[in-house]
């Protein structure tokens, strides 16, 4: 057994001529918080859909729990152990708040869903599961609510919620505080700390202060490709690291 | 369990209501017989428009197809009123089987335009395989077999207000069962695909597999619906199975309102009444169908049972501030 519990090997996914990661050796290893940062357009979210089975990679093999999964479609990697969150919130808006949650855990059952002849009532585990996140995510006094009511920290925080739902090895989190206001992301930083202690993370993220505290180890990335990788003392110090994002934003 | 989950409370009780009063109310018992065929096949349609976000251009083939199906075994192999219509149930089931398994490959309009492409070639196809079908003069004589349980005649069917009763039972029952389909973990996961089928995918469903078993569902229901027009009509036009039948099945279920199964109960009366009353003033009447789709649309996007609950809920919340204003003056 390896210690990794996801491995890439020479990964890329090409846009038609435009390779937008060009070859990535990654490895996440179990029970940490691992996480990919790296200037606007480097490729995090392209890795992230390979990684998820949202794209077919162009070249390269995805490993997880030892077991080749590169071709694998999205829906069946949940049944492996992974679950994804989106960069852009993606929700069944006109759902409870409770309901998102009960049919993100239904999810896991897969086939077994198509009974048609049961009650839904008679799915005790999933509404229990549903209860259990709600805690967790602490969106109780809103569990009625439709999603698409609710503010945008919260709808960030339930996005994060329903990958949980999927009890998870493999916790796949692209920019969970994208268009957060300043004053949610630390509710963020402590729920994503939190479920560090039970799943591996693997996180896309922007915001250093963030990624800076709670990351165990961070994989920079660049035009594509990984640029150094490290602990987050060792990227603060990083040279290369620096140069890239003056690259790209001039100041920082 | 509260009454909206239940499948034996809450609207299946105004459903059965309702197809108690209908023959009652309406100026013919075969009207309302008509409107309870129609009301299944918009029910199967809500199962594929409003629950799970689909618009099939094909629920004509289905229709058609369970049609045809009963009558061709009731007239060259004599078979009974039951085993005739599950023919249909399975004729429908296996036609959708065929039309849901490659439409739904593609998404959006392609899928609607796939759908559509299908119901074509059926219609084609039943126009040009005339020996069977009749072709343009549809199939004739079409028998009503007496309904027979356990080798008992329980009724021979042949007034019309005895398969009123009979469709009314298949209909109730069906109801009670689409029920059951909506509030299943199944119905629960049509609802998520329709919300956002991205998502769905991502959490774990593999969204085809559920899609294509909600269109053999709303198949087979299709079909048991038209082998009981058959049944009313002692005939099978070719109108069945055109694109129009496909077309007349989706209004009746936008009109109604695809929020719930009891808005195909009133969207297929809508119709059906408006075609009696109006075709007989004027030939020119589905204009005015037209008129009111496009109302209905604009102004009621709930169709007429959204309407119907907004209405009452209004009354409802009027009454409730009347009584706080009524008790503040007592005080
Ligand atoms: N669907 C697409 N088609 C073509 N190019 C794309 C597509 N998605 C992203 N890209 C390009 O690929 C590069 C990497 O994008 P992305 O993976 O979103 O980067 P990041 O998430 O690191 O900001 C960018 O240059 C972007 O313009
Ligand atoms: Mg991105």
């Amino acid at each position: 057994m390896s210690e990794y519990l996801l491995e890439t090997s020479g990964l890329g996914l090409d846009y038609g001529a435009f390779s937008a990661v060009g070859e990535v050796n990654l490895k996440i290893q179990k029970g940490t918080i691992h996480t990919v940062i790296g200037p606007n357009g480097a490729g995090k979210t392209s890795l992230f859909h390979c990684l998820t089975g949202e794209r077919k990679p162009s070249r390269g093999k995805i490993h997880f729990n030892n077991e080749n999964i590169t071709y694998l479609g999205a829906h069946k990697r949940v049944s492996k152990g992974m679950a994804r969150s989106f960069q852009v919130t993606s929700l069944f808006q006109e759902l409870s708040v409770l309901e998102n949650l009960r049919i993100a855990a239904q999810g896991r059952d897969g086939l077994k869903s198509l009974k048609f002849w049961v009650s839904e009532n008679k799915n005790h585990h999933n509404l229990e599961k549903a209860h259990e996140v709600l805690n967790k995510i602490q969106l109780n006094d809103v569990s009625d609510r439709l999603a698409g009511e609710l503010s945008h920290g919260q709808q960030r925080v339930l996005e994060v919620g329903m990958a949980l739902c999927g009890s998870p090895a493999l916790l796949l989190l692209d920019e969970p505080t994208s268009g957060m206001g300043v004053d949610d992301i630390p509710i963020m930083t402590g729920l994503i700390s939190e479920l560090g202690k039970e799943h591996t993370v693997m996180l896309i993220e922007h915001n250093m202060r963030l990624v800076m505290s709670i990351s165990d180890r961070i994989t920079v990335m660049h035009q594509g490709n990984i640029l150094v990788e490290g602990s987050p003392d060792e990227i603060k110090g990083d040279e290369m690291v620096k140069k890239a994002y003056l690259g790209e934003s001039g100041h920082e | 369990m509260n009454s909206k989950t239940s499948i034996f409370r809450g609207i299946t009780l105004i459903a059965l209501v309702l197809i108690v009063l209908m023959p009652f109310i309406l100026p013919s018992v075969t009207l309302a017989t008509e409107i309870l065929i129609f009301a299944l096949a918009a029910l199967a349609c809500n199962l594929l428009l409003g629950y799970t976000g689909l618009l099939s251009f094909g629920q004509g083939i289905f229709f058609g197809g369970g049609a045809y199906s009963a009558s061709l075994v009731m007239i060259h192999f004599n078979f009974g009123l039951i085993s005739a219509l599950l023919i249909s149930i399975l004729v429908g089931a296996a036609l959708a089987f065929i039309v849901g398994s490659l439409s739904i490959r593609r998404t959006g309009i392609y899928f609607v335009m796939l759908t559509l492409a299908f119901t074509q070639m059926a219609y084609f196809l039943a126009y040009t395989f005339s020996d069977w079908t009749g072709g343009d003069n549809g199939l004739l004589d079409v028998p009503r077999p007496a309904l027979n349980i356990l080798g008992i005649t329980v009724s021979d069917l042949k007034s019309s207000e005895s398969f009123y009763a009979f469709v009314a039972i298949v209909f109730f029952v069906v109801f009670v069962f689409a029920r059951r389909v909506i509030h299943s973990p199944f119905g629960t996961t049509l609802v998520a695909i329709r919300e956002n089928e991205n998502r769905s995918s991502a959490v774990g469903f593999s969204t085809n597999h559920f899609k294509l078993v909600a269109f053999v569902i709303s198949g087979s229901i299709t079909g048991l619906a038209g082998a009981l027009y058959a049944m009313l009509l002692n005939f099978a036009p070719l109108s069945n199975i055109d694109l129009v039948m496909s077309e007349n099945i989706l209004i009746m279920t936008i009109i109604g309102g695809t929020s719930s199964l009891l808005g195909s109960l009133l969207g297929a009366g809508a119709i059906v009444l408006l075609g009696d009353v109006l075709s007989s003033i004027w030939p020119r009447w589905m204009m005015i169908l037209g008129v009111a789709l496009i109302a209905v649309v604009l102004f009621l996007p709930g169709g007429l049972w959204g309407g119907v609950t907004s209405l009452f809920n209004k009354l409802i919340s009027n009454k409730k501030n009347k009584e706080e204003s009524s008790t503040e003056v007592s005080k």
